[in-house]
């Protein structure tokens, strides 16, 4: 270890060579290299944590540039976790930075999950919230998460006994997932790229004050953060009811996870193979909503052409097509015209958006 | 009685932080259905509520001045 790298922080007082150690030997599973991975992976790599885990399946798109800042302009289409792992290799050549190019789900977040002792969730869904709550609660491992919406963020350490309280989780305050479509849509889903940075960069002293055991940490509690006012109210968890938590491995992948991505919003962003599924099924219609001068041109045969200026008035006629997959150039409009279509048809029709559009899905499109 | 609201997240678009006055509400399972009465958007979503900066998890007892919290599970990243 070069002591002058993290030679600022170790003569802080209450900190030292001991708590640069524990980092050095800490291995910490950062979940999502998003706008609450990014910032949260930069400080834990330069701190000199010794072994960093990145989960991510998702390439990095133009619309994650204004708070993903682990990557730049240049990257876009690239995997997330070979980028952010560059990076950080790059700024901090003494650690070992561990790629996960995948989806956790139940049958792979327990083998990944158990080669660390710290896991930061900083995805983007309830679905994985709770897989990774559960896995977390099942193999006895400190959580820290953080969450962003509108312009508050919550941050809370779980898992984790402190002197008065044994370990709480996030079931003890939301033992059940929200409804689809209960939670705000995607429209209404902005988010201003600095409140992610906050909390990610919070989420990141969380957990090297849980490493180097400094100071008082958010176990057993909840930390509200506003933006806009920048006031903070933390709300002590106790443990509650109402709940069951997996106690075996078996009761684990016996769990309704959900694990497609169809989040709160009431529609699904699929993938090119799910694409593929669908598009084998009579009941389906693909409708490119982009405006008719687009390129790349799709086969008319397969693809409706409904531009999103047109849009209203398809929707004003009936079609019989069960499944309905959207797909634009970004999958940006394509979950616009999802929303308006969850909108009209509810639960009638199932409903798709191309994640990442025609742009990241470029081979499937464009092969013979 | 005197009570003060917090609110976060989507459920302050429509419970603003404000003190409130009210009677005959001795504890935190009345104070929820006088909330759902009050505000019937809450009804279909979920939240938890906080009194004096602790989590409610069974029927408790509010005196004059609490601060009760009403919070939403957030998701984003």
């Amino acid at each position: 270890m070069s002591a002058e790298r993290y030679n600022r922080q170790i003569i802080l007082k209450g900190f030292g060579e001991e708590a640069q150690q524990q980092l050095l030997r800490a291995k910490v599973l950062v979940i999502g290299a998003g706008g609450l991975g990014c910032p949260a992976l930069q400080y834990l790599a330069a701190a000199g944590i010794g072994h960093i885990g990145l989960v991510d399946d998702d390439t990095i798109s133009l619309s994650n540039l204004h708070r993903q800042i682990l990557f730049t302009t240049a990257d876009i289409g690239k995997l997330k976790v070979e980028v952010a792992a560059k990076r950080l290799q790059e700024m901090n050549t003494q650690i070992g930075i561990i790629r996960h190019p995948i989806r956790l789900q139940k049958n792979n977040i327990l083998d990944i999950l158990s080669r660390y002792d710290y896991i930061l969730d900083g995805t983007d869904n309830f679905e994985s919230r709770y897989l990774i709550n559960d896995a977390c609660a099942l193999l006895n491992k400190p959580l820290i998460f953080a969450a962003v919406s509108g312009f508050e963020g919550q941050l809370a350490v779980f898992n984790t006994p402190d002197h008065l309280t044994p370990s709480t989780n996030y079931r003890d305050l939301f033992p059940i997932p929200p409804d689809k479509g209960e939670v705000a849509n995607c429209a209404e889903n902005g988010v201003l790229g600095v409140l992610p940075g906050i909390l990610g960069t919070m989420a990141a002293a969380e957990t090297i004050k849980l490493i180097a055991k400094i100071g008082q940490p958010l176990t057993n509690k909840i930390l509200s953060y506003n933006l806009l006012t920048q006031e903070q109210y933390t709300i002590k968890i106790s443990h509650g009811g109402g709940y069951t938590l997996p106690k075996t491995v078996d009761e684990f992948l016996n769990m309704d996870y959900q694990d497609t991505s169809e989040g709160p919003q009431g529609y699904a962003e699929i993938d090119a193979s799910e694409l593929v599924k669908l598009q084998q099924l009579e009941s389906t219609i693909l409708i490119d909503v982009r405006e008719r001068h687009e390129v790349p041109i799709l086969d008319k045969q397969i693809f409706t052409q409904v531009p999103m200026s047109e849009f209203g008035a398809f929707m004003s006629k009936e079609f019989y097509q069960k499944h309905v997959v959207l797909i634009c150039q970004h999958g940006i409009r394509s979950v616009a015209a999802a929303e308006a279509m969850q909108e009209k048809y509810g639960d009638a029709k199932k409903i798709y958006s191309l994640k990442g559009g025609i742009v990241k899905w470029r081979d499937h499109f464009l092969k013979p | 009685m005197k009570i003060e609201l917090i609110s976060f997240g989507k459920i302050s678009e429509f419970i603003n932080n404000q003190n409130i006055e009210v009677d005959g509400i001795a504890d935190t399972d009345t104070f929820k259905q006088y909330l759902e009465n009050q505000f019937p958007a809450l009804k279909s979503m979920k939240y938890k509520l906080a009194l004096n900066k602790n989590i409610v998890q069974e029927n408790t007892e509010i005196t004059n001045n609490a601060i009760i919290a009403i919070m939403p599970p957030f998701s984003g990243g």
